[in-house]
């Protein structure tokens, strides 16, 4: 045995791409992506999902080859005869069934159970499958082969000159992987018998010599000639045509399986006898061809003759072509082998060695005709029919679409858009169907494009749920996968126009192969809305009833109305609320979570926005409008509301130019009040003239035009005069001019009392001075005093009179007259005595009770009788030089004046003509 | 500096943990190797999956982690049986939880509609020029997606779902 020698000048190194068969497996460097996911209800009974991490794994590659036809050297794969001194063909098929492209390198040890070996052992590449070596079809010593791709190598054994017929030589093509050398084939041998008769010999050829998809055509044609040493004879009764059995030389090609005959297409020649095409149609061989192709089972050139009639050199030819069937798979091998029958040895039959031939076997890939169909749900064609029009998303909600298709495009454009309003924050889903139009397993990139930014869109499994990696798939041929593709609108976002969302399905395997289709959303509306409104006006649709009812309400009192806003949006949201009033009243919006539109007890904090309000709930709250004190009238009218002055607007926080804005009057009330104080009381002697100053004030909103009148002296010859302007001038009550008061303000007017001479003492005169307030508009008003002035028949005259402060020392007069006090205030009242007459007075005490509703303070007193002290005393009786520290209600306190120092006071304490005695009386108001 | 980058870091935390979802779903693939001991017996070993060969077997392994102080109900686990391998039947093992058994149940439509096997669907085919529809069952390798419906997943549970697919 002895190693064939392998050409090394003509090593190729090629790749050949003959078909995908995907037998050997998922290709090298495929990331096999997976991502689990997972629904749940939460603690609030929420359906929720989630999703797992994503794990990548990366496909190793997996070396392999075949070399067919297999054979041991006992039980050779394949057996030729030749003539001695000339070369002998044996045709192999070299098949890479891993999953990464590799080389095989290649050898054709000789064997050692024969007679001889070869002269010479070379291997070619018979790169177009023909069984032949072709010019330029090189001596090769490796083959490369991307995965699952195939071809085919010749060995050339030339038989040593000499030889006797019948003696064998054997040759065992060989094959290691480069890439992993421990992929091997060595069991495919081949023998050659030394033969001096004819030999016949059939060499197949197809056309295209690489891969066809289904509906391409293949040309076949099988020739050959006679090689041997002398001539080939008939068979008899080689085939029954139209039922008569003829003799001659067959050679019969079966019509693969996954094609049709192509009627029309046989024709055949030979160098020798009469050449006829044959078809065997239903079992049985005619001359005439069906009506159908693909009634031809087997296409024949039967060459008639008698004897030995195909002399050595004579040639033959057949020819025919068909065409690969539709929906024939990718990776289909569609093999294609001739026989001949011929008789070499002159004995009439085809039985004996050599005698049936049996060309190179033609192997056609069927390629991977690769399509894609993605279109709405259902309709995966886009013809229209099948569209699945509805599709009821995982959180309920059933959305409608409406297709379109455009049947004029080269890939059958097509939208689905949906038919529903869609808000910003809305989650849609458009169903999409993915079909494998192509004969081959495919898988594909799913992108989508024109996603506007901000928006998140996905593509997800049918169940709405998962997240699909791509690429997706493989896809069997015809097989249709759903998917959804699922976008969140961010909230804040409106559109004008339609999104167009185009999923594009590409194929992993060739990007050509592309297929897009359409998810059109309408204009997105504002996913933020609101209504504001009185209480319980919200959300009815009736703009007209939002406004809260007008309050009028008087100077220093509130107005409150009830309001709510609703969020009629699709999304939670905070509004802020913004609330104006006429100049000087002050707004505050309370929280009125019970809705009853009335300020609780006690107040909530103050708010200046809503919170946060989701989707179909509303908050309400109350506007309480301060009117300040001496506020002057204001009105509106209820029914108008261009007047109205409150206006309370609710803008969203999420989108400012979203806001809603209700209106309503505050009014204020014109208020009348007039005060007039306080009651005076004096002694006066007769003759004698006495003054009482009091305070008229209008408490009112309006100004007031205020006039006097009295009710009368009770004694004839009294006379009361009244002055307005602090004594300047003195009129009759009723004659004094009307003085104008504005709102809050207060003037002082005096009331003179002049007594006739021989009044008796002990008389006492009433007089009741009225203040009458004319308003514009308010009520009218009016206030009295009451004057009494008693006479008396001593000199002593008694003077008291009071005034308001806030300190107990009076350093700031609130109220000179002390006619208006405030709880927490001083009043400070002083009472003098003096003596007016001509004559000492004795034992001269002067005392005054603690007021009701006040606190006493203090007490002091002075007088102006030189030499003299004042003494204090809480009963008349007991007498002190010091002033008395608590008094309790009910009691008085009592001054004396102590003129002797002698610490009692009696009959011997004078108080001389002109001089007085001063109590000041200091209290607060409880 | 150290305390800057601390503080950082805590609000980092604060904020992952915050954006936890409440189920934690962690899964992981493990090449199945098959290998004799010095005994001469055949054990499986696991490798962990950054890569696989065709015919190689992976196990899918599912840890599903209630990270909630509330229990979680009706609790569905899904693996997807990844492209570019196939399920291997009988691989998806029943749970046991709280003396509950939960069978696994399996799709062929991309995780639509699960049933636990035999699964059927209905094909077309021609008898005699005559359109008939059949009821043909789906082998284990068409399966795409397989899930466990657990009741509930106690706060703090951790439930481990697992399968088999080999690399096509």
């Amino acid at each position: 045995m002895k190693l064939a020698s392998v050409g090394s000048k003509f090593v190729f190194v090629l790749f050949f791409v003959l078909g995908l068969a995907l037998a050997a497996g998922t290709p090298a460097g495929t990331e096999i992506r997976n991502q689990a996911s997972a629904k749940y209800t939460d603690s609030s009974g929420q359906p929720q999902t989630t999703t797992s991490n994503e794990v990548v794994t990366v496909v190793q590659p997996v070396y392999g080859f075949t070399l067919t036809p297999d054979g041991t050297e006992a039980a050779p794969g394949q057996i030729k005869t030749g003539l001695q001194g000339a070369p002998v063909y044996f045709n192999y098929t070299v098949t890479n069934t891993g999953n990464i492209a590799d080389t095989v390198q290649l050898t054709a040890p000789q064997g050692t159970s024969d007679s001889f070996d070869f002269t010479s052992v070379k291997i070619y590449h018979d790169a177009n499958c023909n069984g032949t070596i072709d010019p330029g079809e090189a001596e090769v010593s490796s083959v490369s082969l991307d995965a699952d791709a195939s071809t085919c190598v010749i060995v050339e054994a030339v038989i040593p000159a000499g030889e006797a017929d019948g003696n064998t030589g054997h040759a065992n093509l060989s094959g290691t992987s480069v890439g992993d050398p421990a992929q091997t084939d060595t069991a495919n041998w081949a023998r050659a018998v030394v033969t001096s008769q004819a030999v016949l010999d059939a060499a197949k050829g197809s056309s295209p010599s690489g891969a066809v998809v289904p509906g391409a055509a293949i040309d076949y044609a099988v020739q050959g000639s006679n090689k041997g040493g002398s001539a080939a004879g008939a068979v008899t009764g080689v085939a029954v045509v139209d039922g008569s059995p003829l003799d001659g030389i067959l050679v019969a090609d079966a019509v693969p399986a996954h094609t049709t005959y192509v009627l029309g297409s046989a024709g055949g020649t030979a160098g020798a006898g009469s050449a006829t095409v044959i078809y065997k149609v239903g079992g049985a061989w005619t001359t005439t061809e069906p009506a159908s192709g693909s009634d031809v089972s087997e296409v024949a050139l039967l060459i008639e003759g008698a004897g030995a009639f195909f002399p050595q050199g004579a040639q033959y030819r057949l020819g025919f072509q068909v065409t690969v069937d539709a929906g024939t798979p990718a990776g289909t091998t569609i093999e294609n082998t001739a026989t001949v029958n011929f008789d070499a040895n002159g004995d009439g039959d085809a039985g004996d060695t050599g005698e049936q031939v049996g060309s190179n076997t033609t192997r056609t890939p069927v390629a991977a005709s690769r399509a894609v169909l993605n279109g709405p749900a259902g309709d995966p064609d886009s013809d229209g029919a099948g569209f699945a029009s509805s599709y009821t998303d995982p959180g309920g909600t059933t959305w409608t679409y409406t297709e379109t298709t455009d049947t004029s495009d080269p890939r059958n454009d097509d939208a689905q858009r949906i038919n529903e309003a869609v808000h910003g924050g809305d989650v849609v889903y458009f169903k999409n169907s993915l079909t494998n139009g192509g004969n081959v397993e495919d898988s594909y990139t799913l992108d989508l494009s024109g996603v506007p930014a901000g928006w998140t869109c996905q593509v997800m499994a049918a169940d709405a749920t998962t997240p699909m990696a791509n690429p997706v798939g493989p896809l069997v041929a015809g097989a249709t996968l759903d998917y959804v593709v699922k976008c969140s609108i961010p909230a804040n976002v409106t559109t004008a126009s339609d999104t167009d969302l185009t999923a594009r399905a590409t194929s992993t395997n060739d990007p050509a192969v592309w297929n897009e289709t359409h998810d059109v959303i309408p204009p997105v509306l504002s996913g933020y809305a609101l209504d504001l409104a009185k209480d319980g006006a919200s959300t009815d649709n009736d703009p007209t009833n939002d406004n809260p009812a007008s309050q009028a309400v008087d100077p220093g009192a509130t107005a409150f109305y009830g309001f709510e806003v609703a969020n009629t949006g699709q999304n939670p949201d905070t509004y802020d609320l913004s609330v104006t009033v006429p100049a000087g009243m002050t707004a505050t919006v309370y929280p009125d979570p019970d809705c009853d539109g009335v300020l609780d007890s006690p107040a909530p904090a103050p708010v200046t926005d809503s919170g946060l309000v989701n989707p179909g709930s509303k908050a309400c709250f109350v506007l309480a409008v301060q009117v300040p004190d001496g506020a002057p009238p204001l009105t509106q009218d209820p029914n108008d509301p261009a007047d109205d002055n409150v206006t309370i607007t609710a803008t969203s926080n999420a989108n400012p130019a979203i806001s809603d804005t209700i209106t309503t009057d505050v009014a204020v009330n014109p208020v009348a009040d007039l005060r007039f104080s306080p009651d005076r009381n004096g002694t006066v002697t007769s003759p004698g003239t006495i003054v009482y100053t009091h305070t008229v004030s209008n408490l009112g909103n309006e100004a007031a035009s205020v006039t006097f009148a009295e009710s009368g002296s009770t004694h004839p010859g009294w006379t009361y005069q009244i002055s307005t302007d602090g004594g300047a001038t003195w009129t009759d009550v009723a004659s004094a001019a009307p003085i104008n008061l504005t709102p809050g303000s207060s003037q002082q007017v005096q009331v003179r009392v002049i007594v006739p001479d021989g009044e008796p003492i002990g008389a006492i005169d009433t007089n009741q001075i009225t203040a009458n307030a004319n308003y514009p508009t308010a009520t009218d008003d009016s206030a009295s005093v009451t004057d009494t002035t008693t006479v008396v028949g001593g000199d002593l005259r008694i003077e008291k009179r009071g005034e308001t402060c806030a300190d107990a020392a009076c350093a700031t007069v609130t109220s000179a007259d002390g006619s208006q006090a405030k709880p927490g205030e001083y009043i400070r009242y002083t009472v003098t005595a003096s003596n007016i007459g001509t004559a000492d007075l004795k034992k001269v005490i002067v005392s005054d009770p603690l007021p009701g509703y006040t606190d006493f303070v203090s007490v002091s007193a002075s007088t102006s009788v030189a030499g003299a002290q004042p003494l204090f005393s809480t009963d008349g009786t007991n007498w002190s030089t010091t002033a008395p520290a608590t008094l309790a209600t009910g009691q008085a306190v009592f001054v004396g004046l102590d003129s002797n120092g002698d610490g009692a006071i009696d009959e011997n304490d004078l108080l001389a003509p002109g001089e007085s005695l001063t109590l000041v009386f200091t209290v607060q108001v409880q | 500096m150290n305390l800057r980058r601390a503080a950082w870091a805590a609000v980092f935390f604060v904020l992952a943990v915050a954006a936890a979802p409440p189920l934690w779903l962690e899964l992981a693939s493990f090449r199945v190797l098959q290998v004799t001991n010095a005994d001469g017996e055949r054990l499986e070993v696991f490798e962990r999956a950054a890569s696989a060969a065709p015919g190689e077997t992976l196990e899918w392994r599912l840890a599903a982690t209630n990270r909630s102080d509330r229990a979680l109900e009706d609790v569905v686990l899904v693996i997807p049986v990844p492209p570019g391998t196939r399920y291997l039947a009988d691989s998806a093992e029943p749970l046991e939880l709280g003396g509950v058994v939960v069978r696994p149940e399996f799709s062929f439509d991309g995780g639509v509609r699960f049933a636990r096997p035999p699964l059927y669907k209905k094909v077309v085919v021609v008898v005699d020029g005559i359109e008939q529809e059949q009821e043909v069952e789906v082998k284990p390798e068409a399966y795409t997606h397989v899930r466990w419906v657990l009741p509930a997943l106690d706060a703090g549970q951790t439930v481990t779902v697992r399968l088999r697919t080999v690399v096509r």
